[in-house]
């Protein structure tokens, strides 16, 4: 979104008999109507919300089987889980029962089941993600804002604080903060708003240096409008457009980063299921080597939100940057 | 220019100094109160407290912070990054060979992923919207998408895990025990480059997938953006030809802008290093830090954590003023 797009949006009276010229934000979403890859990463992205809402409870309420409940039946006589679409095991381990309970994505090696852990799965990675970014925008807005407006030594310590956060490899950190300060869902959720607060950070402070030359900020100010004033009700609606952009991007990297923490063994706590601890339990035993579909599932599950956000995130910046920088 | 290279070097110097600051902080001071202290997990659990205050008074803890800070400062500055609480090593000698293994493995992703990226990503800039062009987006997008610590079992399931059993993609088309790839291992560059590179192809394209993904997209946007500029025109007018102009002019013009994103992706790989070298076994130093994680092995997370900093910094800086050498601009706006 271009820097003067409240002067655009201002109430000209139209000509006579010409309709109305559309405002910036009617045409961007004009222009993610039209775009087919916007609408189905958009569909999913909305599939992906509801499934984290309704999935896990519906899914549990229609097996009966609960998030963390283990189940004896559902593991053989080898210590193998059920596969997809298979009834439980009589007490043998060796026969399924055909009146045994359906377990449709199998089980894992707790004799868990699957397909209910995945979409409970889907809540915690987008509430672990979605608060973490809300954390990120809260505190890189503020700090954007101040050191835009500002400027000077503020200016300097913010950008400082951001050049040395962005040099260093954040996952090694951020572990190793969790392994100190010990898990927890919100410990998680702290961590990495932690680790990616200065991505919007130097965005808004970079649009705000620069708008805060802009006519209207100074008639603003000769009105009498105090800094805060000025701030938050002429200033940060200017950022939005592009923060909007980023927040999709973030909220991926934030899914990924929540999933790997949990992989390593420091993210969300079991028994909780996350994509990422579903994963590493598949994975760091060796069971994926004789029952695939239990690293397949969380991961597919991961690829599948990850193309969403990535996709939207594109679509976003068509639109919302006409000229292309893209394209 | 001297100046610019003076300024740089005080700016990582510091940028390092900052880090030292935070691992001594978390490791050393926050996680005191959040565990065991590290007289006691050094005396054991059956000492009695003389003995445990004994400990702490050999590692200076009841010191004042800042003196503690000091001596762990002059440690480091000696290479001395203290003792192992689990194996019984020094942590320096854990984390030289480790620091090799994880070098071999970030330079030749390095290399795969700039080699599949540049080609793709020039095309793309060439003749946006062909063909080629759209399957390469779609191609980037997938490979940002997909995650390391996904990808890693995959290729080592599909490519290593399954022709010993016969299969590939569940097709059994050969023999039992056929090996293609090696599952796991780590085979050092000076014992044998052949058996290093074997060892390490899997590994490498695993890591390199996501930012092969990255680099098409900087690239064809870069190419593209270069040859909207007048020169290229003008390389054109003359008679140069496509390839002479993506490779003589364009090129010239992008490397100095790709240099620089490839300085900073150095820290980013630093991350990907753990997933990737815990699934194939290569004890770099991901494998080396999950490894003490999953001990408490507070000197050793301290340890790969300063040293992987130290890597980026180094990169970061080194790419800066390899940067100013590339691009004479960039000489000229430093020395004002």
């Amino acid at each position: 979104m271009s820097v003067g797009t409240r002067v655009a949006d201002m109430d000209l009276a139209p000509e006579p008999g010409q309709p109305r010229p559309l405002g910036l934000r009617q045409q961007a979403i004009r222009r993610l109507r039209r775009d087919p890859v916007f609408v189905i990463a958009f569909s999913i992205f909305i599939f992906l919300i509801l499934a984290a809402i309704f999935g896990g409870p519906l899914a549990a309420h229609l097996t009966g089987h609960g998030e963390n409940a283990q189940y004896a039946s559902a593991i053989n006589q080898d210590v193998l889980p059920l596969g997809i679409m298979q009834r439980t095991y009589f007490a043998n381990g060796i026969v399924h029962n055909p009146h045994g309970s359906l377990f449709i994505l199998g089980a894992d090696a707790l004799g868990r089941d699957e397909l209910v852990r995945v979409l409970y799965g889907a809540r915690i990675s987008l509430l672990v993600a979605g608060g973490a970014t809300a954390l990120a925008l809260m505190i890189g807005i503020s700090l954007g804002l101040l050191a835009g407006y500002l400027g000077g030594w503020v200016d300097g310590i913010v950008n400082r604080l951001t050049e040395t956060a962005m040099a260093f490899p954040n996952l090694l950190l951020a572990v190793g903060i969790a392994v100190v300060v010990g898990p927890g869902i919100l410990n998680v959720v702290i961590i990495i708003a932690l680790f990616t607060w200065y991505y919007p950070c130097r965005i808004v402070r970079s649009a705000t240096a620069s708008t805060k030359q802009m006519t209207f900020v100074a008639a603003a100010r000769t009105m009498g409008a105090r800094p805060r004033r000025i701030l938050l009700v002429h200033l940060l609606p200017q950022v939005w457009g592009p923060l909007l952009v980023y927040a999709t991007s973030i909220i991926a990297n934030n899914i990924l980063f929540e999933a790997g923490l949990s992989y390593l063994g420091v993210g969300v706590p079991p028994p909780t299921p996350s994509w990422g601890s579903m994963l590493s339990d598949a994975v760091t035993g060796g069971m994926y080597q004789v029952d695939l579909p239990l690293a397949l599932i969380p991961g597919l599950a991961l690829l599948i939100t990850m193309l969403s956000f990535n996709l939207m995130g594109d679509s976003l910046r068509d639109a919302v940057d006409p000229k292309g920088t893209r394209r | 220019m001297r100046r610019m290279i003076f300024r740089r070097l005080l700016g990582a110097v510091v940028q390092l100094f900052v880090v030292t600051i935070f691992a001594w902080l978390l490791f050393y001071v926050i996680a005191r109160f959040t565990g065991a202290s590290p007289a006691q997990r050094i005396a054991g659990k059956t000492a009695s407290p003389a003995q445990i205050a004994l400990v702490a008074k050999i590692l200076g803890l009841n010191k004042p912070y800042w003196q503690q800070y000091l001596i762990f400062l002059g440690r480091l500055l000696h290479g001395n990054f203290g003792y192992s609480y689990f194996q019984d090593r020094d942590v320096s000698s854990i984390l030289w060979p480790a620091t090799r293994a994880t070098a071999s493995l970030v330079f030749g992703a390095a290399v795969i992923w700039l080699a599949v990226a540049a080609p793709i990503g020039a095309y793309g800039g060439l003749k946006p919207r062909s063909l080629g062009d759209v399957v390469g987006r779609a191609l980037a997008i997938i490979g940002m998408s997909v995650p390391v610590f996904w990808l890693a079992p995959m290729m080592s399931y599909f490519f290593a895990f399954e022709p010993t059993q016969g299969r590939v993609l569940g097709l059994a088309i050969l023999p039992r025990g056929t090996t293609l790839f090696p599952i796991t291992g780590y085979v050092d560059f000076g014992q044998s480059p052949i058996e290093w590179a074997y060892h390490l192809i899997l590994p490498w394209v695993t890591l390199a997938v996501g930012f092969a993904a990255v680099y098409i997209r900087y690239i064809r946007t870069l190419t593209a953006e270069q040859l909207g500029e007048d020169y290229t025109r003008t390389a054109r007018a003359k008679g140069a030809s496509t390839n002479r102009i993506l490779v003589r002019h364009v090129g010239r013009n992008v490397a100095p802008t790709m240099t620089v994103l490839l300085g900073a992706d150095v820290a980013t790989a630093l991350s990907g290093v753990f997933f990737v070298e815990t699934v194939f076994n290569i004890p770099g130093l991901g494998w080396t830090g999950v490894y003490a994680i999953q001990n408490l092995d507070y000197p050793v997370i301290t340890g790969v954590v300063i040293v992987s900093a130290f890597i980026a910094v180094l990169a970061n800086t080194v790419v800066d003023l390899f940067h100013g050498v590339l691009d004479p601009r960039v000489r000229r706006m430093a020395a004002r």
